[in-house]
């Protein structure tokens, strides 16, 4: 197969790994919320991307239902939260920037560190003409672990999940929380 | 120990909105013309709506004190332009009032005639008009369709299709073509099974009544305590129509008409035997009754208009020749007011014994009528300010004049 | 097509890869926008019938055909507005990202079988994921454009839109559950025996699912009754207010794009795909009768089939979208709250319900498994190929063995 002789899973990887580093900065410098909003939907999709790229359709597919819509749900939270003055600019302080730069350097050191003592993803890579991919599109398993149970040895991904929905629901209420007002009773209530 | 709701103690919690001012017209779809409504509003919850006119003002009233009675009779179309004939025969009344001017019995028939096709012509563009507020198209071209009938006719009788100037203080500019009142009334066998079309495409459409019924609710006192007229009076239940309580001159013309006024009693309407019930969701007084009322007055013109047909068929006299152009008037001051299709159209005529009134003002039924907007709409909707002003059925021509 | 042009023209694998790829999408964009072209021209010419009009009747000949294109050239002439008071480059993107959104879902989309751009093993997931970007590209329109009329449309938009994923994702769950697969060219496959093995008539539910469906599509497209966000009589003309020209009318075409998606998805899920109500060219008509068994063939035979499905599939998804343009000139436009209304108090527990029925009759509990077709129609059952994909086969003491392949089972073995 001629298609094969290109590596187009890596030059796309790259392609939307990229769009997705460029986005991430792209929330970080604009000080517009809504942009920022818009560029952290690119940067998500573009994870998306890569999701897809890597034969998980379904959690590609998901990254995009749920981190899009939530993304969209954060959009609309920003148009209201600043309707009274229009695009308006969160400036950031030069020791936030300290403080954020710092905090955040540590993480990528630290996820840089991971990524490279992982032993497997230190060998040679074969052609990708030579990998036998396995059948890793279905969505059963996903369900399943979801659901505590694994095939294979691993334990399953109930108690994470909990967590994850627990977590999301205290961010709902939060941020309902933040947008409430205090206002005087009025006689028609 | 009551709690006192006012108790500046009491502090609810709710999701933090901003008030915002939208400016709804002058150029804006559903206005009717060029209303302009300064909207207050709490997201999509209307605070306060202030209804801003003048932009169609013309000066009418000023030019009618710079000419004869007969050369004020276009501006007259001009006014309420969706009802043209009506207007002339408010104008043309008052004037033959003031000139205790006697008309025959055919020139009173031919006018009902006339008039009544006028309410059904602008009737028709209401309930289109109105579907179109409501966000559906087809009803509107379908009232016009019809509408393109009678204004066939009407091209027919005076050879104009909108500003007829047909009507004037004297009678008619002329009378009615040979053979004009057959196509009249097939012109109306045609209409009477279309009218139910009408009611199954917004009448008694599920959706048509969610969006009316309940809306713009108003009482009988206020629609009489802010002077409305016309069907959005009868819409809130007042048995009011000036072509049986208005004054001599005017009601002689439905003399020995058999009518009965479209007003709501006890629970059902006059002429509801063969047409929809009204829903019980439907408040009296709500859009669903004015548009409703609206809709019976079509039935009841085509009926007033066979009547009129029959007694101008076997009338004697002639079609009333209008007043010379140049007429004196005599000294004094009248003031007449007719039922139009959108209410009480009042005329006013001040004459210091020329040929030219010396004062001309106009009782605009829509300018009291468009005063409620700022009652009805507050709580309500962005999407019920179009259907509580379409209810009205203005026509901006006549509030500005 | 890349051995095509490599060995034809000498090209080099990866020049022949990229001009392959090209042809591709360039051909999936045009199917894609001449078929709003055509759905267009079809609005104004059912819109005009139903209103006593002719609609267009003189660009291009006959029936004004190409009154679509002429309007697409008026629009590219038009100046390109952008607010002095507006987010200029959110207010330019957006209608990209609105297209982009409803044209990308095509990708997913089968229109025979095997005749798809990407054969997404979760294609019906796919499509309703990318079909949720759409509102995106409308909340950054109404928000970017400056103008509070376009912001009302944006946020009722994206209230709705958010809305009504939820009894949409229900419905769409029903047929995937019937079939336990997500992929679409599998789904239609299975209702490949005529009419009767058409998921719309599988049970009672899923008949009541579809009109569901139905509603929920219309509303998440935002069609009317429910194109609250653009209500011209409220809201002048909603999220689009302050656009013209081609930037504008790329919201059109995004609209027309999506309208044919969810009508295809329709026909996908309910109505047999791309099998006729006498699937002829299948192996088998109504599980007994033997067809032609053309469908699928690797030859020229086969080729024609999916012509004929993809005909069909077309024609089906058409009657919906006419539908849609039907139900658009009859209605009056709901209000905001009461579509809210619409969708959590009537669309989400009649899903559900319905949802929760086709599990009965699928699981055949409480005897419900005899309101379904299956049970009636021996011959149909034991024709329909279930496709479980990595099903749990076997449970031995504590080891759970996945079969990681696909696997057909027969319904009754």
């Amino acid at each position: 197969m001629l298609l094969a002789a290109v590596d187009w899973h890596s030059y796309f990887f790259m392609l939307f790994a990229m769009l997705a580093c460029a986005f991430a900065m792209g929330v970080l410098l604009t000080s517009n919320i809504v942009r920022m909003a818009f560029y952290l939907v690119l940067s998500l999709g573009a994870t998306a991307g890569l999701y897809f790229l890597a034969g998980a359709e379904f959690v590609g597919a998901m990254q995009l239902m749920i981190y899009v819509g939530g993304t969209l749900v954060l959009l609309i939270f920003g148009v209201m939260l600043t309707a009274q003055s229009r695009f308006v600019s969160m400036k950031i302080r030069p020791d936030e920037w300290i403080l954020v730069a710092s905090l955040g350097g540590a993480l990528l050191l630290l996820l840089l560190y991971v990524a490279f003592s992982v032993p497997e993803w230190r060998m040679e890579h074969p052609h990708p003409a030579e990998i036998s991919v396995a059948e890793t599109k279905l969505a059963a398993p996903i369900g399943l672990a979801l659901s505590g149970v694994r095939l294979d040895d691993g334990i399953g991904y109930l108690f994470p999940f909990l967590i994850v929905s627990v977590h999301l629901l205290v961010v709902l209420i939060g941020a309902g929380y933040l947008a409430r007002t205090k206002r005087r009773a009025t006689s028609e209530n | 120990m009551a709690t006192n709701l006012e108790d500046p103690r009491i502090i609810e919690f709710d999701v933090r909105t901003d008030e915002m001012l939208v400016n709804m017209g002058p150029q804006h779809p559903s206005t009717h013309g060029v209303l302009r409504l300064v909207l207050r509003t709490d997201g999509e919850v209307i605070s306060e709506v202030t209804p801003h006119l003048g932009y169609l003002h013309r000066c009418a009233e000023k030019i009618g004190e710079n000419l004869t009675p007969r050369q004020w009779i276009p501006y007259t179309d001009r006014m309420d332009y969706l009802a043209a004939m009506n207007m002339n025969l408010g104008w043309s009344l008052v004037v033959e009032k003031l000139l205790d001017h006697e008309l025959s019995d055919k020139a009173k028939h031919l006018r009902v005639i006339i008039s009544e096709l006028g309410r059904i012509a602008s009737h028709l563009v209401g309930m289109g008009a109105y579907g179109l507020d409501l966000g559906t198209f087809s009803p509107f071209l379908y009232a016009f369709r019809e509408r393109e009938r009678i204004l066939d006719l009407f091209e027919e009788v005076c050879g104009a299709r909108l500003t007829y100037s047909y009507l004037t203080p004297g009678g008619a500019t002329a009378d009615l073509p040979t053979g004009w009142v057959d196509k009249v009334e097939a012109f109306l066998r045609q209409l009477e099974p279309i009218i139910s079309d009408y009611h199954e495409l917004l009448t008694t459409n599920a959706i048509f009544i969610k969006r009316t019924a309940g809306i713009g609710i108003m009482s009988a006192e206020m629609a009489i305590d802010y002077g409305c007229s016309g069907p959005v009076l009868r819409g809130s239940g007042v048995d009011y129509d000036l072509r049986r309580d208005g004054e001599e001159r005017y009601t002689e013309m439905y003399d020995g008409y058999a009518y009965e006024v479209v007003v709501e009693k006890d629970g059902h309407y006059p002429q509801d035997r063969n047409y929809p019930k009204v829903p019980r969701e439907a408040v009296l007084g709500d859009c669903w009754h004015r548009f409703y009322v609206r809709m019976l007055e079509v039935m009841q013109a085509m009926d007033l208009v066979e009547q009129g047909i029959e007694k101008y068929k076997s009338a004697s006299g002639d079609w009333g020749v209008p007043i010379k152009l140049t007429q004196r008037l005599p000294k004094g001051d009248v003031y007449l007011e007719t039922e139009a299709p959108r209410g009480q159209m009042g005329f006013y005529l001040v004459s210091d014994g020329s040929a030219i009134p010396w004062r001309v003002r106009a009782r605009s039924s829509c300018f009291c009528n468009l005063s409620v907007t700022s009652e009805l709409c507050p709580g309500c909707l962005i999407a019920d300010v179009p259907a509580i002003v379409g209810s009205l059925d203005i026509v901006m021509g006549e509030i500005d004049r | 097509m890349v051995d095509f042009f490599v060995s034809t023209f000498g090209m080099s694998p990866t020049v022949a890869a990229i001009l392959a790829a090209g042809i591709q999408c360039a051909l999936l964009l045009n199917v894609v926008a001449v078929g709003a072209l055509v759905f267009i021209w079809m609005e104004r010419k059912i819109a005009g019938r139903i209103q006593d009009r002719l609609g267009p009747t003189r660009v291009g000949g006959r029936f004004g055909w190409l009154q679509t294109l002429a309007d697409g050239i008026k629009l590219i002439a038009k100046e390109d507005l952008t607010p002095a008071d507006a987010d200029a480059l959110l207010f330019k993107l957006a209608p990209y990202i609105s297209f982009a959104a409803s044209f990308t879902a095509y990708m997913a989309l089968p229109f025979s079988d095997g005749w798809v751009a990407v054969h997404v093993n979760a294609g019906v997931f796919f499509i309703l994921a990318v079909l949720g970007l759409e509102v995106f590209g409308t909340i950054l329109a109404g928000y970017a454009s400056g103008s509070k009329w376009s912001l009302f449309g944006a946020i009722r938009e994206a209230a709705q839109v958010v809305s009504y994923e939820v009894p949409l994702g229900l419905c769409v769950v029903v047929p995937v559950m019937i079939c336990g697969t997500m992929d679409l060219v599998a789904i239609a496959n299975m209702q490949s025996a005529g009419i009767w093995s058409w998921l719309i008539f599988h049970d009672p539910f899923t008949f009541c699912i579809f009109w569901i469906y139905f509603t929920c599509a219309m509303a998440s497209v935002n069609r009317a009754p429910f194109d609250l966000a653009e209500a011209e009589s409220e809201l002048v003309a909603g999220f689009h207010t302050e656009y013209s020209g081609l930037r504008w009318s790329f919201f059109f075409m995004a609209e027309y794009g999506s309208m044919f998606l969810v009508s295809g998805l329709a026909v996908i899920l309910f109505f047999g795909g791309w099998n006729g109500p006498l699937a002829i060219m299948s192996d088998k008509i109504i599980g007994v009768i033997p067809g032609l068994g053309l469908a699928g063939q690797p030859n020229a035979w086969g080729f024609i089939a999916g012509c004929v499905g993809a005909a069909n599939f077309i024609m089906k998804a058409t009657i919906g979208v006419t539908v849609m343009i039907w139900v658009r000139w009859t209605l009056p436009r709901l209000r905001i709250d009461q579509v809210m209304t619409m969708c959590l108090k009537y669309c989400v527990p009649l899903a559900a319900a319905c949802f929760l029925g086709a599990v009965f009759v699928k699981a055949e509990i409480f005897g419900l498994g005899y309101l379904s077709v299956d049970a009636w129609l021996p011959g149909l059952r034991s024709d329909r190929l279930e496709v479980r994909e990595g099903w749990m086969t076997e449970v031995e003491g504590e080891g759970v063995t996945l079969s990681t392949e696909k696997t057909l089972v027969h319904g009754d073995g």
